[in-house]
């Protein structure tokens, strides 16, 4: 078992990924009384990019898989990061906690999230196909291509 | 003994186990020569059959060389080389004598937890879970064989291994698909999915006189052994053109197949960007049981007044199921576990007879031992794999 250990897979990570991207678009800004301001709009468009290639990731719940599953964990990386400075770069944080807490909380969540991702993706292939041919003593190529019709037709009937 | 075992989801191991004892007076023990893995294994490999417990065996596509045998068991004996069918059946109920083997009404011990899945008990199963009945599967080098006057069929000749060995699942499942679809000869047929079931239902299709048949599937190399090996006379691609329904008229001038196999089940890949999004979701997230795309196409592709035959493994409860296409088509559905001992005598004579070689499906032979990688090989389609054939 690593340490952290890292129970979420791809297809876990992706589930958090739409619904963490749908409650930030919808509810969130609300329920963290954000709702109208700068901030709402900061937490939307990451929530959007996020979303976004999200559906671009080669896992499970990835539409067009073009972007490696290791790649998405490092845009979510930079991502939190960037989402956490954003107020402190703006200088909106000297209006109140409200326009820096929930950038924050939310880069805590997504690092906190990476920390116990697989970064393999288990649930993606984790088996040993090297160990898997050399083991094999059947040649599927040969059995695949090469060989003869295997059935007769109508040979059978309906009983 | 060593036996390949369900630790989780996404995790099989060959662990040592107790060796199997005779427990009741019509059981026997096999040695197992030669098993294999399912694709329905798969369905509790990835977790969404519900009630595998970790250390339970896996496998129900198995035989082997009878060892030992209960006093009850007076038609098999210590040496004989059989086939053990995937299904449990007592033999006497109402369902047994019906030849309906994989309902029969004794063999499931846990018929209660079936009756609230599926509103009434279906048979017990090797290796599948405790809703059928949490029985040891075949994986293993011995199996405990309850009913074993009933269902293992003898094999008496020098037929190989990997020639009758599917006679205990798939060939016969894939045969069922076929005959469901009241085959007389000048059909038209559509298989989704050309795993090892579609190849054999494919096969069967052809062997009972269908003209044509079109293999559907995401894999060329599949799709290649569908044309080169099992007689397809067609092949769809859906990744390189999703819309399956449109190919399948296209082919059929504009009429659609006379019926339509699908040898997919719950966990289809096809679907179309969005719909199959959401439906991986919802079975991630456990509020849908069972993804759709291949029974909704094939319902949809069927032509009017066809016939849909489901040989696929569904587990629960699916959404967007097209019941307007479906009652106003006037499609008549078919399906379920195949009745494995109603069809071995005579797929052994077909087999026997030349008329087929089941051993063309085989593209791996690997020891018990490599069972995680064989799983995982065969779950990700990884170095061509079709079927995978374990040797204990």
């Amino acid at each position: 078992m690593p340490f952290p250990p890292r129970p979420v897979d791809a297809t876990l990570h992706g589930v958090v990924d739409y619904s963490a991207g749908a409650f930030l678009l919808t509810a969130f800004p609300k329920l963290a009384g954000i709702e109208g301001t700068r901030s709402a709009r900061q937490v939307r468009i990451s929530a959007a990019v996020h979303a976004g290639y999200s559906t671009l990731t080669k896992y499970p719940l990835g539409i067009v898989k073009a972007i490696p599953f290791q790649a998405h964990l490092a845009l979510d990386a930079v991502g939190a990061i960037a989402l956490a400075a954003t107020p402190f770069v703006t200088g909106q944080w000297t209006k109140g906690p409200r326009q820096w807490l929930p950038h924050v909380g939310l880069a805590l969540f997504e690092l906190s999230s990476l920390a116990i991702t697989d970064p393999t993706g288990r649930g993606d292939y984790h088996g040993d196909v090297e160990a898997v041919r050399s083991a094999n003593t059947e040649d599927p190529h040969r059995k695949i291509y090469n060989g003869a019709p295997a059935v007769t037709p109508a040979t059978a009937t309906n009983d | 003994m060593r036996a390949n075992v369900w630790s989780g989801r996404n995790t099989v191991q060959v662990e040592n186990v107790p060796d199997p004892k005779i427990l009741n007076d019509r059981d026997a023990i096999v040695k197992i020569s030669s098993t294999a893995i399912c694709g329905s294994d798969l369905h509790l490999y990835d977790g969404y059959i519900p009630t595998m417990r970790k250390g339970d065996i896996l496998g129900h596509e198995f035989m082997g060389e009878i060892v030992e045998t209960g006093r009850g068991v007076s038609n098999l004996s210590v040496g004989d080389r059989v086939v053990v069918p995937f299904p449990i059946a007592c033999g006497n109920c109402w369902a047994c004598r019906h030849e309906l083997y994989s309902v029969c009404e004794n063999s499931n011990p846990n018929a209660g937890i079936a009756e609230k899945f599926f509103g009434h008990p279906t048979a017990g199963i090797f290796g599948y879970s405790h809703i059928t009945g949490g029985y040891a599967g075949g994986q293993a080098e011995y199996a405990r064989v309850p009913y074993a006057d009933v269902g293992p069929i003898k094999i008496e000749d020098d037929l190989t291994d990997e020639q009758v060995l599917f006679l205990s699942d798939i060939f016969p499942t894939g045969f069922m698909g076929a005959e469901l679809c009241e085959i007389t000869g000048g059909e038209v047929i559509a298989v989704f999915g050309a795993g090892p079931v579609g190849q054999f239902a494919i096969a069967s299709a052809i062997m009972l006189g269908a003209e044509r048949v079109i293999a559907i599937d995401q894999y060329d190399y599949r799709l290649q052994m569908a044309l080169n090996r099992a007689g397809a006379t067609d092949a769809i691609n859906f990744a390189e053109d999703p819309d399956v329904v449109e190919q399948l008229k296209e082919l059929t001038g504009g009429r659609g197949p006379d019926a339509v196999i699908d040898a997919v089940g719950m966990e289809a890949a096809h679907g179309h960007g969005a719909l199959h999004a959401v439906e991986r979701v919802k079975q991630a997230t456990r509020s849908e049981s069972d993804r759709g795309h291949a029974l909704r196409d094939a319902i949809l592709a069927c032509r009017p007044a066809g016939i849909v035959s489901v040989m696929g493994v569904y587990g629960g409860l699916m959404d967007k199921f097209p019941t307007g296409a479906f009652m106003n088509k006037g499609l008549t559905h078919k399906s379920g576990q195949c009745h494995v001992q109603r069809y071995t005598k005579r797929l052994y004579e077909h087999i026997r007879n030349g008329d087929i070689d089941p051993s063309f499906v085989v593209t791996h032979r690997l020891g018990l031992d490599n069972a995680p990688d064989g799983f995982e090989t065969f779950k990700h389609k990884q170095d061509e794999c079709v079927k995978v054939v374990l040797k204990p």
